[in-house]
């Protein structure tokens, strides 16, 4: 009984939390300057009275609090609503998501592989030139701007050497994707990175690690399995947010190399004043970063056996 | 990855190219079907496929689209089109011929069909017209029937249409309709042409859903749709083997959709899109870049600088007039654009049909000295002077330089403000929250006739960015070109109406647009007309 009564409570509590948040979002949508349906044929106006009837047609007459329950309405259907070029919502959506994942995906695994690595590397060689200079790689790497990162990245592996293509996602994964994942990858190393060597420093002059030593346990065992577990949580919180930030699409990425992802929907959407849009792309993001926060949990629990006991 | 794939590509075409050769001849292969996700880069380029860079579309019906033409103009034929030559054609119609000027009849040629088989018929027209000038479907191109008599029924200014259909529109037989015009207009055959998707016709299929036909319009063009348009990927389109105009040199379109025109830029410089769009102020660094594949084309747009009528600083037409002497368009020109643009000496783009070089005489001509003594005659302005544009759209540098000019010249405080996003520009417009403002109008046909109208007259679809300007002496003289017998009358009609204009100096005309592709190096040479790129027609190098 109490659990049921608490589980209700709970999914009360998220479903305000839901319709305050989508409300807002409308909201906002709805404060941003210029009239969407004026801007639509850009410097070709439209007649007054093609605007009043594509202004009905969207119910932008009618005052904000009815609009949004009109979507609520809607909402509750499954119905998402429709953009202004009369796309259904979920159909952009689920069109765009795809890409979004499989670029997120890849630069993840590229942050843990390569982050995870320098930063052992750098542990196992603390205070040497190797991990100086690793350190100011991945410092100095993550300070370029990433616009300018992506269009370098374009010139030079697009056209000049011509190894992977300059755009679009037509060559699929990976060729597609290697090369955007690898600019996004490039700012989360450092900070992976570094998490991953102060922990693994710490681990490797911890008593642990030293009576593993006395023990005669090789040098592999040693860093592979007593130091690397318990240096992984600060690396693998910062990895699933991180997770979360990427699956959000990442805008400027997405644009240079013209990947139609969730990140160019939710820009174009502001951009054009696409209340439905926006509210359905923030709402998905909104589930995702619930999501990821109860990873972040999980992942916790799974390294840090004393947690599961509180 | 993807080095092997481009070699395997080459490959695959030399083969093809050998058993082409052993079969002795043939035409276009037919076996480019879908190659697959994850195929080898660049498949678009199998057979003699072109791939060419587009701003993703809005809508594919004809009647109610604003960005997709290059696609449009593929899938449909117009009744009237430009050749090479700038001069006028027949290509859906057979003919086009009236005794008034007020009641049209236009011809079909005979054997066309629509790519579902469906022949193009009078009625393809008349159904397609109507559907498009009906208010409350609320299609973009509407204003294009709007001198077809009945379009105030279907579409009246305010208030519930009292008919479905336009009065001016008959169906003679299956390939002859007549319109009747609201007055006399030479130049209607002009308003025929490719640019007035509007005026497209459309099969009776598409009435069964037109939502589908709006991702996979079926058309009487030279090109069909491989597959429905989905957002975020390529429209395909391939050849109409029923075709019974001009038949393309290609054989299948990828139009590629990108979100930013620098990496259509960067895909064109990697040989990985065949055209591609440029912006003008990248004219430098693409000669360099592309040198010879840098094609640029005349185009019919202006661009201009227009005025807020509730801004008493510039009622004094000498004020305006000022303005207009202290921008240095040659510099302009040749510090933004290389030498690209065209700056205006009239109204018109300088390439329009006639359009009347020269007419605006010295007040188009630089001179600090004398727009600085005829600002102070006419007292000076006061204040902080603004020149309100849409930001984000590559036109920052030239704003400056106008705002920089006018600052230096006449020693008044001039600078250029960005809007965030056409949204807010128009609406600033629209409401009067502005000084000085961008303008610009592309003219949908080859005859002054539209930019004149549109800028010039209270119904003008562009009216709002020359501040709402009218002139009842200008509309008659309008009335009077439009209606004049001979193409030659006309030109001196447009003359007398641009003269009159250009006395109330409502504008600054600044530049006559060129537009600039880049083609990779398998495309030999462009074919265009009045600035569009005739994409079905391009020749292939080799």
């Amino acid at each position: 009984m109490r659990t049921a009564a608490k589980a209700v409570q709970r999914l009360a509590g998220l479903a305000l939390v839901f319709l305050g948040v989508t409300f807002v979002i409308y909201l906002a949508v709805f404060a941003l300057p210029g009239d969407p349906i004026r801007a639509l044929a850009g410097d070709k106006p439209l007649e007054a009275s093609t605007v009043a009837a594509l202004r009905l047609k969207y119910n932008l007459d009618l005052p904000i609090w009815e609009q949004y329950w009109l979507y609520l309405g809607g909402l509750v259907k499954g119905d998402l609503g429709a953009d202004f070029k009369g796309r259904p919502v979920l159909e952009l959506m689920a069109s765009r998501w795809p890409v979004t994942i499989a670029l997120a995906l890849t630069a993840w695994a590229l942050e843990i592989v390569i982050g995870l690595a320098i930063g052992i590397v750098q542990a196992l060689r603390k205070g040497t030139v190797i991990d100086h200079g690793l350190l100011a790689l991945t410092v100095l790497a993550s300070c370029v701007p990433v616009f300018v990162l992506g269009v370098v990245s374009q010139q030079v592996f697009g056209v000049k050497l011509d190894w992977l293509p300059v755009a679009g996602v037509r060559d699929g994964w990976p060729a597609s994707y290697v090369l955007p994942a690898g600019v996004i990858a490039v700012f989360g190393l450092s900070a992976v990175s570094r998490l991953m060597r102060g922990a693994m420093v710490e681990s490797l002059s911890a008593d642990y690690v030293r009576a593993a030593r006395a023990r005669g346990f090789g040098p592999g065992r040693v860093v592979g399995v007593h130091a690397l577990r318990n240096s992984l949580i600060p690396a693998a919180t910062y990895l699933a947010t991180d997770l979360g930030y990427l699956l959000g699409g990442t805008v400027i990425i997405e644009g240079i190399f013209n990947l139609p992802g969730v990140g160019n929907l939710l820009f174009e959407a502001i951009r054009t004043h696409e209340g439905p849009t926006v509210v359905g792309v923030s709402t998905a993001l909104i589930v995702i970063f619930l999501i990821t926060s109860v990873l972040v949990d999980a992942i916790h629990l799974g390294l840090d056996p004393r947690l599961r006991r509180a | 990855m993807k080095q092997p794939a481009k070699l395997q590509r080459a490959v695959a075409l030399a083969a093809v190219a050998a058993l082409a050769a052993s079969l002795g001849a043939c035409g276009q292969s037919k076996d480019d079907g879908d190659k697959g996700g994850g195929g080898p880069s660049g498949a678009a380029h199998a057979d003699t496929g072109i791939s060419v860079a587009i701003q993703e579309p809005d809508h594919l019906t004809p009647g109610n689209h604003y960005s997709s033409y290059e696609i449009l103009i593929a899938v449909f034929s117009p009744l009237t089109i430009l050749n090479d030559q700038e001069e006028l054609e027949f290509l859906q119609a057979e003919s086009v011929d009236s005794e008034d000027a007020i009641t049209w009849t236009i011809k079909l040629r005979d054997g066309w069909t629509f790519h579902n088989g469906e022949p193009v018929t009078a009625q393809s027209y008349v159904d397609a017209w109507n559907h498009t000038a009906y208010g409350p479907n609320a299609w973009v191109n509407s204003g294009q029937l709007r001198n077809v008599v009945g379009y105030d029924q279907t579409h009246p200014v305010e208030g519930e249409p009292t008919a479905t259909e336009l009065a001016g529109l008959k169906v003679v037989d299956d390939l002859t309709f007549t319109v009747e015009l609201v007055g006399a207009d030479r130049q209607f055959p002009f308003q025929l042409s490719d640019g007035q998707t509007g005026l497209y016709p459309m099969p009776q299929a598409a009435y069964e859903d037109l939502d589908a036909f709006d991702k996979l319009p079926i058309g009487n063009g030279p090109f069909k749709m491989a597959k429905a348009w989905e957002s975020g990927q390529d429209v395909v389109v391939e050849a109409y083997a029923d075709y019974a105009g001009p038949a393309p040199t290609i054989s299948q379109i990828n139009f590629r959709t990108y979100i930013d025109t620098d990496t259509a830029y960067t895909d064109a410089l990697a040989g990985e899109v065949d055209i591609a769009a440029v912006a003008g102020a990248k004219v430098a660094i693409a000669a360099q870049d592309f040198g010879e594949r840098l094609h640029s084309l005349d185009a019919p747009g202006v661009d201009f600088l227009g005025f807020n009528p509730a801004d008493e600083r510039f009622s004094d037409v000498r004020v305006r007039q000022a303005f207009s002497m202290a921008i240095d368009r040659a510099a302009i020109n040749e510090a933004i654009y290389s030498g690209a643009q065209i700056p205006s000496t009239s109204l018109t783009a300088s390439t329009m049909p006639g359009s009347p070089e020269g007419v605006c005489g010295k007040y188009c001509e630089f001179d600090p000295a004398a727009a600085k003594s005829l600002l102070e005659e006419a007292g000076g302005v006061e204040g902080a002077v603004e020149i309100l544009f849409p930001g984000g759209w590559g036109l920052e540098d030239v704003f400056e330089a106008y705002a920089n000019q006018l600052r230096q010249n006449l020693e008044i405080d001039v600078t250029a403000l960005p809007a965030t996003d056409w949204a807010e520009f128009t609406d600033k417009i629209a409401t009067g929250d502005y000084h000085i403002n961008r303008g610009r109008w592309g003219a949908l046909y080859p005859s002054q006739q539209d930019t004149l109208h549109s800028l010039y007259t209270a119904a003008g679809d562009g009216n709002f960015a020359t501040g709402g300007y009218s002139n009842p002496q200008v509309d008659a003289l309008l009335a009077a070109a439009d209606a004049a017998p001979t193409l030659e009358d006309s030109f001196e009609g447009y003359r007398a109406v641009q003269e009159a204009i250009l006395a109330d100096f409502p504008v600054i005309p600044t530049f006559g647009n060129r537009y600039l592709y880049v083609t990779s190096d398998r495309i030999a040479d462009l074919h265009s007309a009045a600035g569009s790129v005739r994409f079905a027609y391009v020749e292939l190098a080799g």
